[in-house]
């Protein structure tokens, strides 16, 4: 008995097997889920590229330009809030753009220097302590909004400043020491955005957001916000379990390699995308009970072939089986 | 035929089958306790069928509809297979062939039979073959008509000719027309000429992304000296390998990625293609900065738009 179940398991289990193995290596090549490389190998591979980006992205500007639209992330907005002769909020009906608190810069100072000084250097302006040539990131003059979502989102401090790209993890500091080094930082070379609060995006136009949406982030994001592989080992991210205030920083700011959706979408545009991301992204409705992600039809596809073939190559063994 | 003799037929012959034979039994070893697990299952599906009333009667979700479904489907099927399996006389059974030759006498009289009419019918209706021959003549030249009127009306200009002009407004996908001071540096926006926003034309062949790569003049090649005003550079958001809209912008890699095939196109340089099956650079339209600030087509894109045909590789 036990050699004829042995034989008539075999080719199920081969069937199983291949499918499974190969979507495996498919779905692993996503960056969408990938880890941050832990292992030597792929670090070797992202310092190559690394070195390779840099010399491209010599091109890019400082980014100090922002947008002369009006509401649309810079201080040119409807409602501005000055404190001491000092901007402290703007924003309209949409979004309220808040400036961090002024009295946390030194708390922020203090932050800095324990946590982002060995690479962005003491003076926030991208020469390392070392003097290290090809450099990190200036960031001065990129707003606080740029300075928090970096922190909240758990992508600074990087645990590997080699990697191609900081992966989204666990913060390791807290919203309030997150404003505290944006006020720092800030105060060195004051710019906007300020920090976005998006007003109520569960009451945002949708219907509006999911277009915007299609037109500007789905190509890269996937039109279920899955993220996806791109080119030279970056990834765009999942949007999954992104707080409202990062959405907004995020399209604000373009970090990484994301364009920077500044001018281009006002104010409500960008509630508008907020409340699709926050609400039909992030809580999809699947009339089917199992989403799958919402990777599409090559998950699905597997999934049909490991499950559903293999189970019906199962049955089928069963029931020809006469011995 | 019928004069064909019968019985010289080789006779089949099949043994009596008895209950005390042993292809008869079985293949259960305890036959009540299989039928008991057997009927304990169908049992389970039927509750499964039911249970599927009910949710449909309540309005359940759909995940409950197809897990009673299934549950239901699955222990009976399972039921009913068990039972032939495992119930039923497990065999084997031999069935003898009888002669599949014809007798000699058969063959010759149907082959006579095939010469004799045969041949009076073919030649005797000498006008059905004509006609035959003409229709299915008729049919092979009819049969072609779908591969010449398939192909749709003649493309005529669309091919090499988009919808921008000299002077043409860049405008979003709301129709706000795009001015100078609106793209932040390493910002990007989807463009259409003013007026072609909404229309089949515009979304096929007139779409073209604006990235703002600086703030001062950019040259992307020689001889494009006063495309890029302040920054703007404009690229058709067709790939030129297969069409598909060009939307991943990474501004550090300063590449546009073609979601489809992962072709890459160097924004710097022309949008000249650094990777993947694209064969040709993504054209680029000509634009300059009006004197009130708006972003404006200088002409039509210098050469067509998308991917080959058959006039151009």
């Amino acid at each position: 008995m036990s050699a004829s179940l042995t034989r008539r398991l075999i080719l199920p289990a081969m069937v199983l097997g291949t499918t499974l193995l190969s979507g495996l290596a498919l779905f692993s090549g996503g960056g969408a889920s990938a880890e941050p490389g832990t292992t030597a190998e792929p670090l070797l591979i992202s310092s190559k590229v690394a070195t390779a980006q840099a010399q491209v992205r010599a091109i890019a500007p400082p980014a100090a330009y922002q947008t002369g639209r009006e509401n649309s992330g810079s201080a040119n907005s409807s409602v501005q809030v000055y404190k001491n002769g000092s901007l402290v909020s703007y924003g309209n009906k949409h979004i309220t753009y808040v400036a961090p608190p002024k009295d946390l810069i030194p708390l922020g100072e203090a932050l800095y220097m324990q946590n982002c000084a060995s690479c962005h250097g003491t003076k926030a302006n991208g020469v390392a302590a070392d003097n290290t040539p090809g450099g990190y990131p200036n960031l001065r003059g990129l707003g606080p909004a740029t300075i928090d979502f970096w922190i909240e989102s758990g992508r600074m401090p990087a645990a590997d400043p080699r990697e191609v790209q900081a992966g989204r993890k666990t913060p390791k500091l807290s919203t309030e020491q997150a404003h505290a080094i944006a006020a720092w930082v800030n105060s060195l070379s004051p710019a906007t955005p300020y920090i976005p609060i998006v007003h109520s995006p569960g009451t945002a136009d949708t219907s509006d957001g999911f277009s915007l949406f299609a037109l500007n982030c789905a190509a890269c994001h996937t039109i279920t916000g899955g993220g996806d592989a791109l080119a030279k080992n970056t990834y765009a991210p999942s949007l999954r379990n992104i707080p409202s205030t990062q959405v907004a920083e995020a399209i604000r700011t373009g970090p990484g390699n994301m364009p920077r959706f500044t001018g281009n979408l006002s104010d409500e545009q960008v509630r508008n995308i907020v409340g699709y991301v926050t609400g039909n992204i992030q809580h999809p409705v699947n009339p089917g009970g199992f989403g799958l992600g919402g990777l599409g039809p090559v998950a699905e596809g597997f999934i049909g072939l490991a499950l559903g073939v293999g189970i019906l190559a199962l049955i089928g063994f069963w029931i020809g089986d006469r011995t | 035929m019928s004069d064909a003799p019968q019985e010289e037929r080789t006779p089949v012959s099949l043994a009596t089958a008895t209950s005390d034979d042993p292809h008869m039994q079985p293949l259960a070893r305890d036959p009540e306790r299989t039928e008991r697990l057997i009927a304990i299952a169908m049992f389970f599906g039927i509750l499964g069928i039911i249970g599927f009333g009910v949710a449909y009667w309540f309005n359940a979700d759909a995940w409950v509809y197809g897990f009673t479904m299934g549950i239901g489907v699955l222990l009976l099927g399972f039921g009913i297979t068990a039972w032939g399996k495992y119930l039923m006389p497990k065999g084997p059974f031999v069935e003898e062939r009888h002669e599949l030759r014809g007798t000699d006498e058969e063959r010759e009289s149907l082959a006579a039979a095939v010469v004799q009419r045969g041949g009076g019918i073919l030649g005797r209706r000498k006008l059905l073959g004509g006609v035959a021959g003409l229709g299915l003549a008729a049919f092979g030249i009819v049969a072609a008509f779908p591969l010449v009127r398939s192909l749709g009306p003649l493309p005529k200009k669309t091919l090499t000719k988009t919808d921008w002009r000299r002077g043409s407004y860049l405008v979003d996908s709301t129709g706000r027309p795009v001015h100078v001071d609106d793209l932040a540096v390493g910002g990007i926006v989807t463009v259409f000429p003013k007026g072609y926003q909404d229309t089949e034309s515009g979304q096929a062949v007139d779409q073209t992304v604006l990235i703002r790569l600086t703030t001062e003049n950019f040259t992307t090649r020689p001889g494009r000296e006063t495309w890029g005003p302040a920054g703007y550079v404009a690229y058709s958001k067709l790939c030129s390998h297969l069409g598909c809209p060009v939307g991943l912008y990474e501004q550090q890699l300063q590449s546009l990625v073609c979601p489809c095939h992962q072709s890459m196109f160097d924004v710097t340089n022309g949008c000249v293609p650094t990777f993947g099956p694209a064969p040709r650079p993504l054209p680029q339209l000509p634009i300059y900065v009006d004197g009130r600030g708006y972003v404006r087509a200088q002409s039509d894109y210098k050469e067509p738009v998308g991917p080959g045909y058959w006039e151009r590789s």
